[in-house]
C-alpha cells in the first residue's frame, strides 16, 4: 500500500479504529455516555474529513476499490446518516437496556460495511463489505433480547440474509466462471468483447440481483421487511432503512454503470418487472396497516420502486435523479423514525396508530413534525420527497420510459391515502383518557429534539431550495 | 480424470442432502463430515491443495468437534447416556464409512496416478495463496477480521443474556 492508498481509505480506517477504542474502552469501564461520545465524534470527525480533504478525489486501489465522487458523496451520506441514528439512540437505549455499549461498535461496524460497499469495485470487496453490513444488523436487530419479538425478527433476518448472500456467491460463481474475472472493469470488458450476454453470465447477474434484491427489500424478495423492522428497535430499524438500503444502491450504480447495463434489454426488462412490481406491493400492503413500523416497511419498499424508475433511466440524470431521491428518503426515514423513538415509552414502541390518535393536541411539534415527514413520503409539494419525486419522474420522462413513469403517478395517489390517514389521526380529537407516561429526564429529550429540527428544516429547505444539493451532486458524479 | 470431480462431488451432493434429512443430529454430523471431506477432494482435483487441506482442518476438523461439543453440553441427563450407546451403532455409521471409503480410495487413486489431472491448469500452492492474500488483497483479509469482530461482539451480547424465548406463535400456549 502506498501513502496515496491509505490517504484515500483513511475513512474506513477512523471508521474502524473507532470500533477498537469503543471495545477498548467498555473493558475499562461500561459508560455509556462516554462511549456515545466517542461514537458522536468519530463520525462528525470523519464526516469532516472527507468533506474537506476528500472532495475531488479520484483514486483506485487496485484491485479492490476506487474512491471517487459517487463513492466519496455515498460515504458521506451513510456517514451522516449514522451519526444521526446514534444521536437519536441514546435517549432509546438509556430507557431500555442494561447493557447498551456494544450497540454502538455494531453500528460503527454497519457504517464501515456500508462505506466499503460504496467504493468497492470487485467482488471481494463487495461480498465482505455486504457481510460486514449483514452480521452486525443480525445482532443490532435483536439487540434487546427482552423485547418480544425481537428474536423473531434477529432470526428470521439472519436465515433470509444468509440465503440471499447463498444466491449473490453463487452469481458471482457464475460470472467468475464465464469472465474469468472478478473485477467490475473486467467484467464489463469482456462484455463489450463478446457481444451480449451469454446464458451462464446472464444467470450469474440474475442470481446477484436476488442478492441485491433481498438488501433493498424490494418484490419478491420483501418477505422480511415488515417482520425485521417491527420486531427491530426504531434506531436499528431507521439504520436499516437508510444506511443499509443506500450502500446497496451505490453499489448497484456502480456495478451497473461500470457494465453499461443499461444496453442488455433482458436485464432492463427484470428491473421494470421488480420496480413496478415492488410499488403495487409496498403500497397496496400498506393501506389496511394499523402498525405504524409495518406501514413504513411497506411504504419503505414502495419508495425502492420509485428510486428503480430512475435507476433504468440510467445516464447522468438517472443517477443524480436516485441520489437526490435517496438524500430526501433519508432525512424524511431518520425524521419519521426519529419521533417513532421519541414517542416510545420504555414497554413498547409507539407503533400502533392509536398512539397517535389526538397526538397534536398532546404534542403539537412532534405532531407537526411527523405531518411533514409523511407529507413528503406521499411526495407533497415544499418537502425535499417532492423534489425527489419530480427528479425521477424528469429522469423517466427522458428516456421515455412511459410504462413506469404512469404506473409511479398511479402509485403516489394509493400511497397518499394512508399516509394522509396517519395525518388524519392526529388530528382527531383523544377519546381515551391521557395515560401519563412516565418521561425521563428531560435533558434527554433535548439532543432528539434539535435533531429532528434540523431534519425537519433541511426537510423544507431541500423541498424550496432544492438548486443546492443538486448542485453538489452533478459536481461530484 | 474428470471422472474423479465427479464422484467426489457427487459424494458431496449425496452426503449433503443426508444431513438436512437426518432427525439425529449426530447422525447428521457424520454425513456433514463427509461432505466436507468431499469438497476437500473437490478443490484437491481443481488444483488447490491448500485450500482443500484448510478445509479439512478448519470445517470437518475445528468446526465439527466444536458442534459436538455444544450438543455434549446440552445432554447432561441420565437417560441422555442410554441414548448415546444408539448414536453409534452399526446401521448409523455404515452410510457415511461406505461414503468416506469412497473418498479415500479416490484420493489414492489420485495419489498414485501422481497429477492432479486436466481439470486443473496448475496447483496452486500455500505460497502463492499467501501471496495473493497479503499482497494486492491484504485490505481484504483486514476486513474480514473487522467481520469476525461484529460477529464476536454479536454473539457476546446475545448469549450472555437469559431470556424467555417467546415466538409470537407461542405466546398464548404458554401463558
Amino acid at each position: 500500500m502506498t501513502a496515496n492508498d491509505f490517504l484515500s481509505i483513511v475513512p474506513l480506517f477512523i471508521l474502524t479504529s473507532t470500533a477498537i477504542l469503543i471495545m477498548f474502552s467498555i473493558s475499562v469501564k461500561r459508560n455509556h455516555k462516554v462511549i456515545y461520545a466517542i461514537t458522536l465524534a468519530s463520525l462528525l470527525a470523519d464526516f469532516v474529513y472527507l468533506m474537506v480533504y476528500m472532495r475531488g478525489t479520484s483514486h483506485s486501489i487496485e484491485p479492490l476499490f476506487i474512491i471517487d465522487g459517487l463513492g466519496v458523496f455515498y460515504i458521506g451520506l451513510i456517514l451522516i446518516t449514522s451519526l444521526i441514528v446514534a444521536m437519536m439512540s441514546y435517549a432509546y437505549f438509556e430507557q431500555r437496556e442494561e447493557r447498551k455499549e456494544e450497540y454502538y461498535i455494531l453500528l460503527i461496524l454497519g457504517t464501515l460495511g456500508a462505506s466499503t460497499l460504496v467504493i468497492s469495485k470487485h467482488f471481494v470487496s463487495l461480498f465482505l463489505g455486504l457481510e460486514i453490513l449483514s452480521v452486525a444488523l443480525y445482532s443490532m436487530i435483536a439487540y434487546q433480547r427482552k423485547r418480544e419479538r425481537s428474536d423473531e425478527a434477529g432470526i428470521k433476518y439472519l436465515i433470509l440474509a444468509a440465503f440471499s448472500s447463498a444466491f449473490l456467491l453463487f452469481g458471482m460463481a457464475l460470472v467468475y466462471l464465464v469472465t474469468g474475472t472478478m473485477a467490475f472493469e473486467g467484467i464489463a470488458r469482456h462484455l463489450t468483447a463478446n457481444d451480449g450476454l451469454s446464458f451462464m453470465l446472464f444467470a450469474g447477474l440474475g442470481l446477484m440481483i436476488v442478492g441485491v434484491g433481498f438488501k433493498l427489500s424490494l418484490v419478491p424478495f420483501h418477505m422480511w421487511a415488515a417482520d425485521v423492522y417491527e420486531g427491530a428497535p426504531v434506531p436499528v430499524t431507521a439504520f436499516i432503512a437508510t444506511v443499509s438500503k443506500g450502500g446497496v444502491v451505490g453499489l448497484l450504480i456502480r456495478f451497473f454503470v461500470t457494465l453499461n447495463g443499461h444496453q442488455y434489454p433482458t436485464l432492463v426488462l427484470i428491473f421494470t418487472v421488480i420496480a413496478i412490481t415492488s410499488m403495487f406491493t409496498g403500497n397496496i400492503l400498506a393501506l389496511r396497516q394499523n402498525n405504524v413500523k409495518r406501514l413504513l416497511a411497506y411504504s419503505s419498499i414502495a419508495h425502492m420502486g420509485y428510486l428503480l424508475v430512475a435507476f433504468i433511466a440510467g445516464n447522468a440524470l438517472g443517477t443524480e435523479a436516485v441520489t437526490f431521491y435517496l438524500v430526501s428518503y433519508f432525512i424524511t426515514t431518520l425524521g419519521a423514525f426519529g419521533i417513532l423513538a421519541m414517542l416510545s415509552d420504555t414497554e413498547h414502541d409507539a407503533e400502533a396508530t392509536e398512539d397517535y390518535r389526538g397526538l397534536f393536541w398532546r404534542r403539537p411539534w412532534a405532531a407537526a413534525t411527523f405531518t411533514a415527514m409523511l407529507l413528503s413520503l406521499a411526495g407533497i409539494p415544499l418537502t425535499a420527497g417532492f423534489v425527489g419525486k419530480f427528479y425521477v419522474i424528469a429522469a423517466g420522462v427522458n428516456m421515455q420510459e412511459w410504462l413506469l413513469v404512469v404506473m409511479l403517478a398511479v402509485n403516489s395517489v394509493i400511497g397518499l391515502y394512508y399516509y394522509i390517514r396517519i395525518i388524519a389521526i392526529m388530528f382527531e380529537q383523544q377519546t381515551k383518557a391521557e395515560t401519563s407516561n412516565t418521561r425521563l429526564n428531560p435533558a434527554i429529550y433535548i439532543v432528539s429534539s434539535v435533531t429532528l429540527a434540523i431534519l425537519t428544516v433541511s426537510l423544507i429547505w431541500l423541498g424550496v431550495f432544492p438548486s443546492g444539493l443538486m448542485g453538489i451532486i452533478k459536481s461530484l458524479l | 480424470m474428470e471422472l474423479t470431480f465427479y464422484i467426489a462431488s457427487g459424494i458431496a451432493i449425496v452426503a449433503t442432502i443426508m444431513v438436512i434429512t437426518r432427525y439425529n443430529l449426530i447422525h447428521a454430523l457424520l454425513y456433514l463430515v463427509v461432505s466436507f471431506l468431499a469438497v476437500a477432494l473437490v478443490f484437491f482435483v481443481l488444483g488447490a491443495p491448500f485450500v482443500a487441506a484448510l478445509e479439512v482442518i478448519v470445517y470437518a476438523g475445528a468446526i465439527v468437534v466444536l458442534i459436538i461439543f455444544v450438543i455434549m453440553m446440552l445432554n447432561l441427563k441420565e437417560e441422555a447416556v442410554e441414548e448415546e450407546r444408539h448414536w453409534l451403532t452399526r446401521d448409523v455409521f455404515i452410510g457415511p464409512a461406505i461414503l468416506s471409503v469412497l473418498l479415500l480410495a479416490e484420493l489414492v487413486y489420485i495419489i498414485i496416478q501422481g497429477d492432479t489431472g486436466q481439470i486443473a491448469t496448475k496447483a496452486i500452492d500455500a505460497k502463492a495463496v499467501g501471496i495473493s492474500l497479503y499482497g494486492p488483497y491484504v485490505i481484504g483479509v483486514e476486513l474480514s477480521g473487522i467481520l469476525l469482530m461484529a460477529g464476536i461482539v454479536g454473539a457476546y451480547h446475545l448469549g450472555r443474556q437469559k431470556k424467555k424465548v417467546v415466538h409470537r406463535f407461542l405466546e398464548h400456549a404458554e401463558e
